[in-house]
């Protein structure tokens, strides 16, 4: 939808899964759920997080598609492999800095989220959005997130020295000033 | 994105697309000689195949200078 | 050539495989305008082989073949024979006390063999309804594009011989 955007705040997850069984709904990818849900510390703590694809400004699993079968359209979209050229050589899988792409063995097809594209190009919201409880998974305007959340929102990620710009927002604590997340600052490894 | 892209617009593709419209119609014309020709060759007609050849070459000359052209309009506008 | 090129360019590789899916359509076109270009070569050499055809051509030598005696035949009948080969049939026909015709039996339609009408005393094709007159072979009805081969023949004392075809 024109101006609305994606916004992933893990902190409101409650681990309901409402998503991970809307999305498996669909029939595009006939009954596969495209939600990458995580238990983050299960023996420890509660806490789970949803996540999307991001939709990067520059798919890596599209650059490193070996048969040109990931595309991403005007919209900022990134599609999911097309059948017909995917061969399941699971280089997006290895490749993306999120971890999203799913190689289905059987079918030798990657799936991944396309942002519900059969309902976001007629005006409908994505089936994970509409469906989860704390608004974990929203889209809304920029506006509304302004108006109502007391994290920012950001769309660009660092992971070691790779920055990634995404079309999809995640909400960072608002004392957060340049707000990039360096995914080796969460890892409990030490830094080299 | 890639460091200084943005989602390309070409200017080209009209142009393109008139090139390759004339040259299915030339293509037509040219199907058209081809049973012409034959039709009257075999009916015995044998002064009709030396034109009809020469019109067949010209027509296929100037669908290779539409390639061509379609070619160049294509890289040309990929280096602007 | 890569000194020409725009520095800030795209390699060709990326360039034709790009991860943008408006950018596959330039592909397309490029491919469908060699297609098409492929096909009217085809189209030019198909004319040229007529050509080649048309050149070569040797004018046919006819042999004289004894196809029937006078008098075999009944006027209004016919006689079927093969001439110039085993493989060409053609049909004769006595229209007249003193007056015999004869024809390639192939119609120029789709190759059936046409029989002699005596009713309307017409050559019939009976595939297509097609029908050719029998004084000179033209078409006078149905599908068949040209008249049907005519097969000279000469009264030789006794004999009459089939000496050459007109309008193969």
């Amino acid at each position: 939808m024109f101006g609305y955007e994606f916004y992933i705040d893990p902190s409101r997850c409650i681990g309901c899964q409402s998503c991970v069984k809307a999305c498996e709904e669909c029939e595009t990818h006939r009954g596969k759920s495209m939600i990458n849900f995580d238990f983050i510390d299960r023996p420890e703590i509660i806490a789970s997080a949803a996540y999307v694809c991001f939709h990067c400004e520059d798919p890596t699993c599209a650059e490193v598609c070996p048969a040109d079968a990931i595309k991403k359209g005007l919209d900022g979209i990134v599609q999911s492999a097309l059948e017909p050229r995917c061969i399941g050589c699971a280089n997006c899988v290895l490749a993306c800095p999120f971890g999203i792409p799913k190689l289905q063995a059987p079918q030798e097809l990657m799936m991944k989220c396309d942002m519900c594209y059969d309902r976001t190009s007629v005006g409908k919201r994505p089936m994970c959005a509409t469906v989860c409880p704390s608004q974990a998974l929203s889209y809304v305007t920029p506006e509304i997130i302004a108006r109502t959340r007391r994290e920012t929102p950001t769309n660009v990620f660092q992971f070691g020295h790779q920055t990634v710009k995404t079309k999809v927002f995640m909400m960072v604590p608002e004392t957060v000033d340049v707000v990039s997340i360096d995914v080796l600052d969460y890892m409990w490894e030490a830094r080299p | 994105m890639r460091p200084g892209h943005s989602p390309r617009r070409r200017k080209a593709i009209v142009v393109i697309d008139g090139a390759i419209a004339l040259l299915a119609i030339l293509l037509i014309v040219q199907m058209w000689l081809l049973s012409a020709t034959l039709e009257s060759y075999l009916r015995g007609h044998h002064a009709v195949v030396l034109p009809a050849a020469i019109v067949s070459g010209v027509l296929c000359l100037a669908c290779v200078g539409l390639a061509a052209f379609v070619m160049r309009a294509d890289r040309t506008d990929r280096e602007a | 050539m890569s000194g020409l090129q725009n520095p800030e360019r795209d390699p060709l590789w990326r360039e034709e495989f790009s991860v943008f899916a408006e950018d596959e359509q330039y592909v397309t076109r490029r491919q469908l305008a060699k297609f098409l270009t492929l096909t009217s070569l085809a189209m030019f050499a198909g004319n040229a082989w007529i050509l080649a055809k048309s050149l070569l051509r040797r004018p046919p030598v006819y042999q004289d073949v004894a196809i029937a005696r006078v008098g075999e035949v009944p006027v209004g009948g016919v006689k079927l024979f093969s001439y110039p080969g085993p493989k060409d049939p053609c049909i004769l026909v006595r229209t007249g006390e003193e007056t015999y015709v004869a024809y390639s039996q192939v119609c120029t339609h789709l190759s059936c063999v046409v029989f002699f009408n005596a009713s309307s005393r017409r050559l019939d094709c009976p595939c297509h309804q097609g029908s050719f007159s029998v004084t000179d072979g033209s078409v006078i009805a149905g599908p068949p594009p040209r008249p049907l081969p005519r097969v000279v023949v000469e009264r030789r004392g006794p004999d009459l011989v089939a000496t050459r075809m007109e309008g193969a």
